[in-house]
């Protein structure tokens, strides 16, 4: 009897690690122009598609949904095969869901530009956009689970079970959060009205911070870190531990977003408490990368993307302790509606989220074409860029939003609030300016790990990867 | 503490910032002379240039009128500001001290209390554009200083510390983690502060 010869099936992730890297380029030059337009407003030249409303909703989907769905897709894709020791289950589906969605981000992005939006934060996307990430995003769990109900290996390792929460909790916040009634293409009204749609909006909203770029992001970083390390996990118990800990506190933290708000005060305080609860799996995790890392030293003198992964790690604890900080109502009284909060956004998003997928695509890249990576060099500057950039940012935006917390909560002698809004942004100018070249410090070093990509996998096939033999003791009966 | 640490720690760490991490490694000074001798007189640079601009010209934040708080207010913040530094300049030599373990760097309490206070002596000087209390200026002046002090902090352990460079930057971006954790925990306790009182009036 022969066997036929089963290869994983790398050329899928390799086409979707290109894209999330094209998608970081557009979308990163998307925020760029917007922060630029906050500094000089009359650069949309009058026209609607340039203005602030319509670029800022397509800089935060094309982030999101464009680099980062794409890179958890692909690192999805590449971890589950070699965490089951098979190939991916359904491979063309794969590949629908691979260019389908980047047909959706295409299609949404320009949606956004001519105006369709729903109003909903992270959520801007018509009805009929809606319904094509829920059927793109249930094949995307078809494939997973398909594969992890393939396995060969008997434990799931944790990698899976944080994408596992990614794709299940994403779907449940999707579908509950876009319920809406179309009233034509290009319009519909939410099923929910008042508080209640702010509170559903706000539970889908933090959740989506806390399934996708936190709980996705730490799928990666559980697969990659160990990896690239060439270490177990630190304590793999302590994984475990964290995973229920920050499935069970993340989903209720939502509504510290609604401090102040027309939503029971109960909640209100449910969610600060929650929050701060949420601290202890965070760091967890923190802990655990940052032991797994410190054994294996020796690997940073040749391997430039641990770099990114140890510094991920940094702003990885800055930013799981500042929301719960902020989250503290007499801090929140003054930081909310502030820059402050875009700062917060910006240490997870460039900190945490950019630079462990720039780690982990370091990583990928060159194993994936089987050769070195063009330049290590190139690299190394780009990971100085991407310290320096966000460093940038998140200071400014700091000094920015506690000069606006303090100023619109100034009162003067007679009791009156003693400055105006539109003098208080003016005021702002020159952070703005900081935060503008912040960006573009960024976007540089993006720019220069596209090139490196592009000159490491330029003419060059993907390698053709077989599943090893699995250990008859860890082996699934079949 | 060691007369020529005394020597290097003062002045040629801002021009030869290697020689003296060099020298630091020779030694194995008094964690409480360092303190006493050096590290407190920088601590209290940036409360005493703030509470001097505050005083004269009020802070600047933008807007045009200058934010004016009363005396007693000003020396309360003072001090609070002092404090806060004393309390951040311990935890992080103790942390360090800590890491070291998991690093493999020399535990020696003192050269960390010094490698420390070399890495916050820039800041402590800098602090000087307290003086001109605008907010906007004093992000201008800090910035480029705390990527000096980065610098410091990345190239100081491996050679004071002794331990290899890569174990040394894998420390460094630990207590960098520490640091930034510390800064965000210092703006939270101060808003904190504000809306109990203690500070501006704030319509809250």
């Amino acid at each position: 009897m022969t066997t036929q010869q089963q290869y994983y099936q790398d050329e899928v992730v390799k086409r979707l690690v290109q894209f999330s890297v094209a998608w970081a380029v557009v979308a990163m030059a998307a925020g760029v122009y917007v922060a630029a337009e906050l500094l000089w407003p009359t650069i949309d030249f009058g026209q609607p598609w340039l203005s602030f409303g319509r670029l800022r909703p397509l800089h935060t989907n094309g982030i999101i949904f464009g680099f980062g769905v794409s890179a958890l897709m692909a690192t999805a894709f590449y971890s589950v095969q070699r965490t089951s020791h098979v190939p991916l289950f359904a491979p063309r589906l794969a590949w629908f869901v691979c260019y389908a969605w980047q047909l959706l981000v295409l299609l949404g992005g320009l949606s956004l530009l001519i105006g369709w939006n729903t109003t909903k934060e992270y959520a801007e996307l018509e009805w009929p956009f809606d319904i094509a990430i829920a059927v793109l995003w249930v094949s995307f769990a078809i494939i997973f689970f398909g594969t992890i109900a393939r396995r060969r290996i008997r434990p799931i390792y944790i990698s899976n079970w944080f994408y596992g929460a990614l794709i299940i909790v994403i779907a449940m916040l999707h579908i509950v959060n876009s319920l809406a009634l179309p009233v034509s293409l290009t319009k519909s009204y939410s099923l929910y009205a008042g508080a209640q749609d702010a509170i559903v909006q706000w539970w889908y909203g933090h959740n989506a911070v806390g399934f996708l770029l936190t709980g996705g992001f730490l799928g990666m970083l559980y697969y990659f870190l160990p990896k690239h390390a060439g270490r177990p996990i630190w304590s793999y118990k302590l994984s475990v531990i964290s995973f229920w800990a920050f499935t069970y506190s993340y989903i209720w933290a939502g509504p510290h977003h609604l401090h102040y708000n027309a939503i029971p005060e109960w909640v209100q305080s449910l969610g600060v408490v929650m929050s701060l609860i949420l601290l202890a799996p965070s760091w967890a995790t923190l802990i655990n990368g940052v032991m797994t890392v410190s054994t294996a030293w020796e690997k940073l003198k040749t391997d430039p993307a641990l770099k990114f992964i140890v510094l991920s790690l940094a702003f990885y604890g800055l930013a799981t302790f500042e929301g719960p900080m902020m989250s503290i109502r007499s801090v929140n009284v003054v930081s909310h509606f502030t820059d402050w909060t875009i700062g917060h956004v910006h240490s997870g998003a460039l900190g945490w989220n950019a630079m462990i997928t720039y780690g982990t695509f370091y990583y990928l890249m060159p194993r994936l074409v089987g050769t070195e990576l063009y330049s290590t060099r190139l690299a190394n500057v780009h990971f100085w860029l991407a310290l320096a950039g966000t460093m940038l940012y998140i200071i400014s935006m700091w000094a920015a939003g506690v000069s606006q917390g303090l100023l619109w909560l100034s009162l003067d002698d007679t009791g009156e609030l003693a400055f105006g809004f539109r003098d208080i942004m003016a005021s702002m100018a020159p952070y703005y300016g900081l935060r503008l070249v912040a960006g573009l410090i960024f976007l540089g070093g993006t720019l220069l790990m596209a090139y490196n990509f592009y000159m490491t996998t330029r003419s060059r096939t993907t390698v053709r990867v077989e599943p090893p033999i699995v250990d008859p003791a860890y082996g699934v009966v079949t | 503490m060691d007369r020529t640490i005394s020597r290097y720690l003062f002045f040629r760490t801002l021009y030869e910032p290697k020689v003296t991490f060099e020298v630091l490694a020779e030694s194995d000074p008094s964690a409480w002379k360092v303190f006493s001798g050096y590290s407190v007189w920088l601590l209290l640079l940036p409360p005493v240039f703030s509470w001097i601009g505050a005083y004269n010209f009020g802070w600047r934040l933008g807007a045009a009128e200058p934010l004016m708080l009363a005396t007693s207010t000003l020396t309360l913040i003072s001090i609070a500001y002092f404090l806060t530094l004393l309390f951040g300049f311990y935890s992080t030599a103790v942390i360090s001290r800590w890491m070291a373990a998991t690093y493999g760097a020399s535990s020696s309490f003192g050269r960390h209390a010094a490698l420390i206070t070399i890495v916050g002596q820039p800041l402590a000087i800098a602090s000087v554009a307290h003086l001109f209390p605008n907010v906007f200026f004093n992000v201008l002046v800090m910035i480029p200083t705390m990527l000096w002090s980065m610098y410091l902090l990345y190239s100081g352990i491996p050679i004071a510390l002794e331990t290899p460079p890569e174990r040394g930057m894998l420390m460094a971006s630990s207590l960098v983690g520490w640091l930034l954790v510390a800064a965000v925990s210092l703006l939270g306790l101060t808003m904190g502060l504000w809306t109990a009182g203690l500070g501006p009036a704030l319509g809250v």
